[in-house]
């Protein structure tokens, strides 16, 4: 479970400070679907960041089941992400050089899976989740967008995450192929009972999550 | 692994860059191997100069002084008699402390004498060999025979080198390096026998044979065999027993005898590193004598070996240390340049929750994959570079003069001759085991370095930034 109490972060470039978020409080729940809305730049992904451990808040608490996130130590903090946490970026930010299996395989590194073969084993479950087991050899120069988004979530879900954070996941797709990405982490969601979070300014994104907020200039409003 | 595929497929994917880096080092390194080949075979064909002169066992030689300045107008003998050549009212005339003869025309004058040094008693050999860090010493003479004849159509005076050596150490000095090619080599019989060794290069340029005689100080010698010495190590012409040498020559042209000295003591020591003790214990010993080590006495040679030498280890150093300064800035700002081009993914990779360290693995692999490539490419650019220097490289001259010693006046004016070897010394450029370890090092440093400087961005990258920035 989030809680996030008075959370704020300001950026600093030289003199000029830039209040990305100010006075956040939300609490998301286990298991619940949170969609965040708001236009670009007005502190979304900073928020998805904070919850994520990838950045730390200027002030406020950050905790994900206990843990004050922005008090933890960095080694901690990317145990709490290698172990808890999974994310699914516009970008798909897949590595360019590593196969589909291989890109998959990246997000147990850091686990130290013992066994070549317990590691092979998930990494073709968790591509035959997102219905790419026949894609696992394909480099992701050789896969359609929608695919390597669909590589990406089971990068994100192979280390059976508590929480899943997407930022803007169906931003750089098609209407065809943003519905079938939203049905799937749907499905996906159900499935594993994951807490999840979409940053997104999709409407169709926010119409079939549990709950939606908006973010507008640092602030979090709850609809 | 998993690092090995990833590292795998990075190199691959910037191939043009991987190789662009490794090509680079690979330059650095097979320059500095070639270098260091070339300057190992000047260095060898400069220990071969100096082994032929004065044996391959010998760590330190002794030598008497050079003999004191003489008078003009005359030859000052080392025995102090006062010797002048010159024209007299009867033609020419030979003048010993003021006494004067007159010289038949074709009268040849033969002095086997001690020109360059002078003596050393040969109780200082025993004392030398008895000093601590001292495993043999051996004196020996090194003599020129000078011949000069009487006519009223002057020639130019002629000369040979003759090395009286110690055959009761025959692994000590001028002669243990020779290889009898002809004939046989000293026994212990010939100590007091009127026999010569005769290098053969010289016997071939004088029409001298196993079995004839040549004068050496006015007195036949048998020629019982003809040595030859390593090629570019300028031998004495001519060895003849101590014992003869001691009693035959001169301490100058018409100075004293020699029996029972020697002018120069040949010293081996128990290890390298008593050299430099075992060098100033002798100097301690024998002040007025100059006591040198192989590396001393390299300066004494001239020609284009010396030229060489100084070519390897001048330009070729520091043109060897720029490239690889270059090398090492190309593969430095290139990897700094694809750890720019890859924040992204290390962003990405942090955020899955890879550590920092591990990412830092990755790309210092990447680059020491880099530095092993360079480093192999570099070993065989080093050895291609050696055999082409050993194509190309014209053979070296190696110069070694010396006075004789000798102060003659001619109708024409003074003379003072100095003998001078000079000999052709092929450079064989090889590339050594030690070479390759510390080429290999540097290329796998370069490649650390460059890995370093990227991993020290990597090390500063905090995920959130790495990945606002293609946000």
């Amino acid at each position: 479970m989030y809680e996030l109490s008075g959370v704020s972060k300001v950026y600093r470039a030289g003199a000029r400070t830039v209040e990305a978020l100010s006075g956040v409080d939300l609490t998301v729940a286990d298991g619940e679907w949170l969609a965040i809305r708001g236009r670009t730049g007005h502190g979304k992904s900073t928020l998805l960041n904070l919850l994520g451990g990838l950045d730390r808040p200027t002030a406020g608490r950050v905790r994900l089941d206990g843990l004050d996130l922005g008090r933890l130590g960095d080694a901690e903090l990317t145990r709490v992400r290698a172990h808890a946490i999974g994310f699914v970026f516009q970008t798909f930010n897949l590595v360019p050089t590593l196969s589909a299996a291989e890109n998959v395989e990246a997000a147990l590194i850091p686990l130290r899976v013992a066994g070549a073969a317990q590691r092979r084993r998930r990494v073709a479950a968790a591509l035959d989740s997102v219905g790419l087991a026949d894609r696992a050899a394909h480099l992701p120069a050789e896969l359609s967008g929608g695919q390597q988004q669909r590589v990406a979530i089971a990068r994100a879900l192979v280390k059976e995450p508590k929480v899943l954070l997407a930022d803007e996941p169906t931003g750089n797709l098609d209407e065809d192929t943003r519905d079938e990405i939203i049905a799937l982490v749907e499905k996906l969601w159900r499935e594993r009972g994951l807490t999840l979070v979409i940053v997104s300014h999709d409407g169709a994104i926010a119409r079939r999550a549990q709950r939606a907020a908006v973010m507008s200039r640092g602030r979090l409003t709850i609809r | 692994m998993f690092f090995f595929t990833y590292l795998a497929r990075e190199l691959r994917r910037r191939l043009r860059q991987t190789v662009f880096i490794a090509l680079g080092l690979a330059v650095g390194v097979g320059l500095v191997l070639t270098v260091t080949a070339a300057s190992a075979g000047v260095r060898n064909a400069q220990a071969g100069v100096l082994k032929g002169l004065y044996g391959v066992g010998t760590d330190v030689t002794v030598s008497g002084p050079a003999p004191s300045a003489q008078a003009p107008g005359g030859a000052q003998g080392g025995g102090g008699n006062r010797v002048q050549i010159g024209m007299g009212p009867n033609g020419a005339q030979m003048c010993v402390n003021g006494k004067c003869r007159t010289l038949k025309d074709g009268y040849t004058i033969d002095a086997l004498a001690s020109t360059s040094y002078s003596p050393i008693s040969a109780t200082d050999v025993a004392k030398v060999a008895a000093l601590r860090g001292v495993t043999a010493a051996a004196g020996g003479l090194l003599l020129t025979d000078n011949q000069t004849t009487i006519s009223s159509n002057p020639s130019p005076p002629t000369s040979f080198t003759v090395d009286g050596a110690d055959i009761g150490h025959p692994k000590l000095g001028p002669l243990s390096e020779a290889a009898v090619s002809s004939g046989r080599a000293f026994t212990a019989a010939d100590a007091d026998k009127d026999v010569a060794l005769v290098d053969k290069g010289y016997a071939a340029s004088n029409g001298l044979k196993v079995g004839g005689t040549m004068k050496i100080g006015g007195v036949p010698f048998t020629i019982i065999g003809l040595v030859g010495q390593p090629a570019g190590s300028g031998p004495p012409n001519v060895y003849i027993p101590l014992a003869r040498a001691q009693a035959v020559a001169k301490k100058g042209p018409a100075g004293g005898s020699l029996k029972n000295d020697v002018n120069t003591i040949y010293v081996t020591a128990a290890s390298a590193a008593d050299i430099p003790a075992v060098q100033a214990e002798i100097a301690k010993l024998l002040p007025a004598a100059q006591v040198t080590t192989p590396s001393s006495l390299a300066s004494q040679v001239t020609g284009s070996l010396t030229s060489a030498a100084r070519l390897a280890d001048d330009l070729g150093k520091w043109l060897s240390v720029l490239v690889l300064i270059a090398a090492f800035a190309v593969a430095v700002l290139l990897t700094m340049g694809a750890v720019a081009r890859r924040v992204r993914e290390f962003g990405t990779l942090k955020a899955l929750g890879w550590r920092g360290r591990r990412i830092i693995a990755q790309v210092m692999g990447e680059s020491l994959a880099v530095g092993v490539i360079g480093a192999a490419v570099g070993v065989g650019l080093g050895f291609a570079g050696a055999v082409v220097i050993n194509a190309i490289a014209p053979a070296l001259s190696a110069t070694l003069t010396e006075a004789t010693g000798l102060h003659i006046m001619t109708p024409n004016g003074a003379v003072n001759p100095t003998t001078s070897h000079t000999v052709s010394v092929p450079l064989t450029a090889s590339v050594g085991g030690t070479a390759i370890v510390a080429a290999v090092g540097l290329a796998l440093a370069g490649g650390l370095l460059a890995g370093a400087f990227g991993s020290w961005r990597i090390g500063r990258l905090r995920p959130a930034d790495a990945l606002a920035k293609v946000g």
